[in-house]
């Protein structure tokens, strides 16, 4: 009717579109380059300005380098239009590290901007200036901010408190003291906004300064409701690690339960205390797991990582925090008023905050209070998707250590069908912890609907929570196995159709459960093994064959049923023998050997009859593993067996058939081993903290304070002891100086060995080389091995001749039969570096060069040895040669106390060398303490008296000693150091290209090329720098000539705060060519790590 | 504290980056966000904090626009989930929905808000009113304007007086020729109606919502005729503590505007206002499945925009369904929707079909979850009943309005 209608519908839209961009920055983004940009930022409109800003805004939110437009865009920083100022701003925060010269250019501007009347124009000013940090102008910003800490302004006060954490990030040793004033000012604001933005700088700035917030604790507590959300978040933190330093645990917290149960000897009126609250309360003491409520206690005052290491000690309990002093809220006003300031935060519209407040809540609350904080953590998972599955894994750790706070909540944990598969997972888990007599029906009832969920990994999971529960509540047991039995039944995983992967994975985890629920009581589940067996034919995954058959084997003698059908079985699972898969063929053989061995007379005739038909096909079969555990039990069972010929096959004397009989009792009869507790190993961290959702101590984590930390009167000097452990990389360390004065006895002994190896040379089991073959399986790599190497080679592998070398660097050498590289050649061959420190030409003929050792030195663990060379090269005698600091004559002496105190470099005081005669050489030992500082050490070298200025460069190959470990420990403490601790290079090594080269030349005595490959390696690595050989992990590869997968690793501890910092070094390419070499470093302190790795990477290439 | 902030579009392309402290962070790491986001698909998408080898990752996936952000040291994950949250309903308001185009159109205003929101990788001013009176929101006017004139700022002159006041969230003087104040009830409902059709579960998420134009700075109460059944509350910053502990009023000085005044939660609801019966067969290589919709309780006001949609198993080849009532509509992700909007007088609404299974499957073992949208207006399902509104001081002219509303929120029916 109308088709110009129809005609225009279209353009019409698209116009609707067009007149929709129509004024916004659309074609700034879209082409932000279509003018020229210079000559708009120099025009005298402040409309044209501002478009040439924004087209450099878009360049830079588009990932473009504009920093060429800098001297323009600065001098456009006193314009008197807003925008234009914001959006210079914007560009100037973005570049003005990048080009620090010419943003000084815009000082002048924001001085005049801070002294304007508006306010915004100020804040904006101080914002900028801060944001922009310079050195140069730290000073200047630091008054700017004193400043407009007592401005009238909210907003800038405000401004001013988020300016500190700024200037505090240049690090400036000169301007903390008055940087923490200006915050101690603004904690004691008016304005609870102020208070907030400074509590964020407190954190960031002076976290341990106890005595700001000492002051004004009651006052902060009180305005803590009307602090905005964000600063509640940090300020809550801050007042909870102060109270705990202030007053130690709360006696009825959570955080108590065990102390009192181990001291109640000790301190009678602790276990008072504590059994009258057991009695008053709703009976706690049993309804939670009190070894894991202690250990979430331990690792949030220790660390996870500090605690569980100790772990290895055994001694994980009497070293508890015995010094921990405690308190109790009834009487106690500070505790009292900060768990009645944080509880209307639970009512908080972030969900952050009432994180924040349920973490104060289960650390200083009353156990019998706690409830309180279930339903706001419980109404926070409706809050959005993405917080949901943070605060679910807080709640996590609560539940597990009291799953009678969340038990009658359960429903709040059912699964939703949106949920994310990680979510699911948790929920599934919290379920498991909090089921109960009670609800365990309605759970279980859940799980059910699980199984048929979409999402098969899913069911998987649900199928293994099942078994979990029944093994919670044993009561539940028997309904669970029956469940778990219908479902192997389902016809969808019998019927004959190919399963899916996924499906395969319900079906094996249910029968895992099975197998974990009879484990608990097998006499009273023998039926259900039963019908696992008659369901044997239909169930077709080789994975649950093999379970279902290997319990076969395990319980042959439980009940009546089972040793009654048990020939007819073997019967089966013989006759199925040829189309099993190998995993099933490997239990078949295991279960056949177990019953053979375990029986005693009847049907010994048919039993033997069985075990020779499937040792046989086992013996025929296409893998060798198989093969290999064949013939193994063939050997192992030869009496069993009973046939003649077999006998005479296998020879075999009277004591070794003895010897296979007691072997073959071990391996195959039940035994009542014992399940030791296993501890409990959960890495748990500080509720609300990024650390507990990642499961590793993310940089800057700190675990609470050490209870009663802080005196009572001490006010000022209470953060001393807490101030180590922040992470910088030249911190300091107070019990230094102790060690360093008390063992000053031989300072100046050159051979010092025996000091440091004497009490080390532990018993180290495990063999240097590893020979790890690739299929990972194991004895069964003999043979292999050998066509692989000439029997020579080996030879030369395992040195059969340990003699004892006195270099502390091979310690492992004294290990009796430990097989490693030829080690006698490499420590003659490991050489360190020597570099000069004075020419003789510049020296009036003294030559001095230096090396660093690898010794221990005997002052004090934390200083590097040296070894100097003194040579004259005159023809006059050179007298009284001293090695001082460049400063040393204004200095003291005895420059310990000094150098412990600030962290400058220090050398130990040198003793005088009376006179060298010309030709004459002396090595002296010198001790330095680096203090990390990688620049050279500027020292002075006086003899006749003269002086000669020298440089010593730090090596920090030689700032660790050696680590002696195992590959286990290696491999454990590597795990846990993973993520952002761990740092890896790579780069060519050719330094065995020329050795290799050598020995083609000479044909007498060829080596491995395996071998030279590692010994070149390890050489340098040793010359290199001060480490500790863990193990070499050589590949068996099908080519002789691949190189890749061989795998060394090395050892050490910073000298200074004993960190272990681990060295892997892998290498890949062809033996005789350059070597592709990844070298990963583990250590805690990261910037440590990264700087020794490149030290390496560095003199690997 | 965040170290930088990326606004990242459904593709991957990143659309802006905000460095927030003086450790810049290198885009390369949206490179490997985005390439860990292909290689493991929807698992990585919904996983909150990720760490990755140089930083930690903070992500919030709002209508296709991703928010990541940044750090490398300890703080709240929810801190920083709660400001990438914050930010993209400020971003959602100001530009009247969040996508692509909306945010590459308005960059300029997006870098404002974000300069303004957080300052040194702390959040700074958060509060919409507030920002809207620094930044003003793009509008139909403020274009026009700089079409007209070529000249536009965006950027307030002033300081907000209240950032100075004790009411960081309202503006001091306000003026209005007609004071009104809206006051609604929005429900969410979450079920869960097990396999064997038993309810096991019923909520409600409510949230009061109010709509206040008030002259001066009044002094409001709110009081409920039943708060006995509000399970757990939260509230707007603007809530007084101390009268809702005493006396379950909520007393409050309302910000201008829209705003959320409190959330609460009703638990361990006893009824449901409609019921869906699905029941899947298999037989033979195809199931037949039959849904059934119908009113359980009557709540006494229609139930409108009703809604059931499902995921069909992946099993399924294909489908053949049929409603003898509403749309049926199956997309390419196997998902299925069905919308019924009214339940008709004469017949029960039915959606009925055949499900095609894959070759070599001869049934069905896996089964759909059937999640249910509805509408009622006029009622809150919970029962809550708000009972009076007082201004402590009465402007001449006061309009007051309440009103209520009730969705389906999490509501699943298991086959």
């Amino acid at each position: 009717m109308f088709p110009q209608f129809g005609a225009t519908a279209d353009t019409l839209s698209k116009a609707s579109t067009i007149m929709f961009r129509i004024g916004t920055d659309a074609h700034l983004y879209d082409d932000p380059e279509d003018v020229n940009i210079a000559p708009l930022l120099d025009s005298k409109f402040d409309s044209e300005k501002c478009e040439a800003l924004k087209r450099l805004l878009a360049l830079i939110a588009q990932g473009f380098d504009v920093s060429n437009f800098f001297p323009q865009v600065v001098k456009n920083v006193a314009s008197h239009s807003l925008e234009v100022k914001k959006l210079v701003y914007l560009y100037l925060l973005h570049y003005a590290q990048k080009r620090p010269n010419e943003a000084l250019l815009s000082i002048n501007s924001f001085q005049k901007d801070l002294g304007d009347t508006n306010p915004l124009v100020r804040a904006w000013a101080l914002r900028t200036m801060a944001g922009i940090r310079l050195h140069a102008i730290a000073p200047l910003v630091l008054v700017a901010v004193g400043k407009c800490a007592r401005d009238p302004s909210v907003y800038v006060r405000k401004c001013a408190a988020t300016a500190l954490p700024k200037l505090h990030d240049l690090r400036l040793e000169e301007l903390s003291s008055t940087i923490e004033e200006i915050v101690g000012t603004l904690l004691t604001d008016n304005s609870p906004a102020v208070v907030g933005a400074a509590a964020a700088a407190f954190s960031s700035v002076c976290p341990n300064n106890y005595s700001l917030i000492g002051k004004n604790y009651k006052r902060l507590c009180t305005i803590l409701p009307d602090v905005e959300e964000w600063g509640q978040i940090v300020l809550i933190g801050i007042l909870l690690r102060y109270a705990i330093a202030r007053h130690g645990l709360v006696r009825e917290s959570m955080m108590f339960h065990l102390h009192s149960k181990e001291h109640s000897s000790s301190e009678n009126d602790d276990s008072d205390v504590h059994s009258a609250v057991g009695k008053v309360g709703i009976d706690p003491s049993k309804k939670y797991d009190s070894e894991l409520a202690s250990m979430i206690s331990r690792c949030y005052i220790e660390g996870p990582d500090d605690y569980l290491s100790r772990s290895s000690y055994s001694n994980r309990v009497s070293l508890a925090f015995s010094g921990a002093k405690f308190t109790s809220c009834k009487n106690n006003e500070d505790v009292k008023i900060l768990l009645q300031c944080t509880s209307p935060l639970f009512w908080s519209n972030n969900s952050a905050v009432v994180l924040a407040a349920a973490g104060v809540h289960w650390i200083m609350a009353p156990r019998d209070n706690i409830q309180r904080l279930v339903k706001p953590l419980l109404f926070l998972l409706r809050s959005s998707r993405s917080s949901n599955y943070v605060v679910l894994c807080n709640i996590q750790v609560f539940a597990k250590a009291m799953p009678y706070l969340f038990a009658s909540h359960f429903e709040n944990f059912f699964i939703l069908s949106t949920d994310s598969y990680q979510t699911k997972a948790l929920k599934l888990e919290i379920l498991c912890t909090i089921s109960t007599d009670s609800s365990i029906a309605s759970i279980l009832k859940e799980f059910q609907d699980y199984i048929r969920d979409p999402d098969r990994k899913f069911a998987a999971d649900a199928v293994a929570a099942i078994g979990l529960c029944a093994l919670q509540l044993p009561k539940m047991a028997s309904t669970c196995l029956e469940g778990l039995l219908a479902l192997t039944r389902q016809d969808s995983f019998t019927s004959d159709v190919r399963t899916s992967e996924e499906e395969a994975g319900v079906l094996v985890q249910a029968i895992m459960s099975i197998k974990m629920i009879i484990k608990q009581d097998p006499p009273r589940h023998e039926k259900v093994i039963v019908q696992l067996v008659r369901n044997l034919d239909s169930i077709k995954v080789p994975a649950a064959r093999a379970i279902i058959i290997w319990m076969v084997g395990e319980y042959s003698k439980v009940g009546e049923i089972i040793p009654n059908m048990l020939l007819t079985v073997l019967k089966y699972i013989a006759w199925s023998f040829a189309s099993e898969s190998s995993e099933t063929k490997l239990q078949t053989l295991n279960t056949v050997a177990k019953v053979l061995s375990n029986s005693r007379g009847e049907n010994l005739e048919t039993l033997q009859k069985i075990a020779r038909y499937v040792l046989e096909l086992a013996e025929c079969d296409m893998n060798y593993v198989v093969r290999g555990r064949g013939c193994f039990f063939r050997k192992l069972l030869s009496c069993h067996l009973g046939s003649k010929k077999l006998e005479d096959e296998v020879i075999t004397s009277p004591e070794n058939e003895g010897l296979l009989n007691v072997l073959s009792e071990h391996m195959f009869h039940e035994q009542a081993f014992q399940q030791s507790p296993i501890p409990i190993n959960y890495r748990v961290y500080l509720p609300g903290s990024l650390s507990q959702i990642v499961l590793h101590a993310a940089p800057g984590y700190e675990p609470l304070p050490k209870p009663c930390t802080i005196l009572h009167d001490a006010d000022t000097e209470a953060d001393l002891s807490e101030q180590d452990g922040s992470g910088s990389f030249t911190g300091s360390l107070d019990e230094e100086s102790g060690s360093y004065n008390g063992s000053d006895h031989s300072v100046t002994s050159g051979g010092n060995t025996e000091s440091g190896s004497s009490n080390e040379d532990e018993n180290i089991q495990d063999p240097l080389i590893q020979i790890s073959d690739e299929s990972h399986l194991l004895p069964a790599a003999s043979a292999d091995l050998e066509e692989l190497m000439s029997k020579r080679d080996l030879e030369t592998w395992l040195d059969d001749q340990p003699s004892l070398p006195n270099s502390s660097i091979h310690k492992e050498s004294k290990v009796p039969r430990s097989a490693r590289i030829s080690i006698k050649d490499i420590e003659k061959r490991v050489r360190p570096k020597t570099y000069e420190l004075l020419d003789p030409a510049n020296g009036n003929g003294m030559k001095v060069d230096y090396t660093f050792s690898s010794d221990v030195s005997n002052i004090s663990p934390h200083v590097v040895t040296i070894q100097a060379t003194f040579k004259n090269c005159s023809i006059e005698t050179i007298l009284n040669i001293v090695l001082k600091h460049e400063d040393s004559t204004t200095k003291p002496s005895d420059c310990s106390e000094s150098s412990s105190q600030d962290d400058v470099p220090a050398l130990v005081p040198m003793q005088e060398i009376t006179s060298l005669e010309p030709g004459q050489a002396t090595a002296e030992t010198i001790h330095v303490r680096f203090h990390h500082h990688l620049l050279p050490l500027k020292l002075v070298i006086y003899f006749n008296g003269k002086s000669f200025p020298v440089k010593l460069r730090p090596d920090i190959g030689y700032f660790v000693k050696p680590l002696p470990m195992d590959v286990e420990v290696f491999r454990d403490k590597e795990s846990h150091l993973p993520g952002m601790f761990e740092c890896t290079r790579s780069c060519i090594f050719k330094g065995h290209v020329d050795d290799l080269n050598k020995e083609k030349g000479d044909h007498t005595f060829s080596k491995d090329k395996f071998l030279v490959v590692c010994e070149s390696i390890v050489l340098t690595m040793l010359s290199n720098a001060n480490l500790f050989l863990v193990s070499v992990d050589m590949p068996i590869a099908a080519k002789h000539d691949d190189a890749s997968g061989l795998c060394l690793r090395f050892s050490s501890e910073i000298l200074s705060n004993s960190v272990p910092c681990l060295i892997t070094v892998t290498a890949e390419g062809i033996c005789s060519e350059p070597l592709n070499v990844a070298v990963k470093v583990n250590c805690e302190e990261t910037v440590f790590g990264l700087n020794l790795l490149n030290r390496i990477v560095n003199f690997l290439s | 504290m965040l170290q930088c902030i990326f606004l990242l579009s459904d593709s991957g392309e990143v659309m802006l980056e905000k460095q927030l402290t003086g450790n810049r962070v290198d885009r390369s790491i949206c490179v490997w966000f985005w390439d860990q986001l292909l290689s493991h698909g929807d698992s990585f998408k919904q996983q909150p904090v990720i760490a990755s080898p140089t930083h930690y990752l903070f992500q919030v996936v709002r209508e296709g626009i991703t928010f990541l952000a940044c750090t490398q040291v300890e703080m709240p994950p929810l801190m920083a989930i709660e400001f990438l949250c914050r930010v993209a309903d400020v971003l959602s308001d100001y530009l009247e929905g969040l996508n692509e185009d909306v945010i590459k159109d308005n960059f300029i205003i997006v870098y404002e808000l974000l300069d303004e929101m957080m300052d040194n990788g702390h959040p700074l001013t958060t509060e919409p009113n507030i920002l809207r009176e620094m930044i003003a929101p793009p509008n139909i006017v403020s274009k026009m304007l700089s079409v007209v004139t070529g000249n536009s700022s965006n950027v307030s002159e002033t300081l907000p007086g209240a950032t100075s006041s004790c009411v960081p969230w309202r503006t001091t003087d306000i003026k209005y020729a007609n004071n009104e104040v809206y006051v609604d009830l929005v429900e969410e409902m979450d079920a869960i109606i097990n396999r064997d059709g038993i309810l096991v579960k019923c909520e409600v998420f409510g949230e009061v919502q109010v709509n206040s134009h008030i002259t001066g700075v009044p002094d409001l109460a709110l009081s409920f005729v039943n708060p006995s059944v509000l399970d757990d509350v939260r509230f707007h910053p603007c809530v007084r503590y101390r009268p809702w502990e005493s006396y379950q009023i909520l007393s409050f000085v309302p910000p201008d505007g829209q705003f959320k005044l409190m959330s609460y939660r009703v638990r361990k609801l006893k009824s449901i206002p409609l019921y869906v019966k699905p029941q899947i067969t298999s037989d033979g290589g195809s199931s037949r499945i039959s849904v059934m919709v119908g009113i359980r309780n009557d709540p006494g006001k229609a139930i409108d925009s009703i809604s059931v949609q499902f995921q069909l198993p992946s099993c399924v080849s294909s489908t053949d369904l049929t409603a003898n009532h509403g749309v049926v509509n199956v997309l390419s992700n196997k998902t299925c929707i069905w919308s019924i909007d009214r339940i008709p007088k004469d017949r029960a609404p039915l959606l009925s079909g055949t499900l095609l299974l894959e070759n070599g499957l001869d049934r069905l073992h896996v089964f759909p979850t059937f999640q249910v949208g509805f509408r009622v207006q006029g009622v809150a399902l919970s029962g809550l009943q708000i009972d009076k509104l007082e201004l402590k001081v009465i402007p001449n002219r006061l309009y007051k309005g309440f009103r209520a509303l009730t969705r389906g929120g999490q509501y699943e029916v298991r086959s």
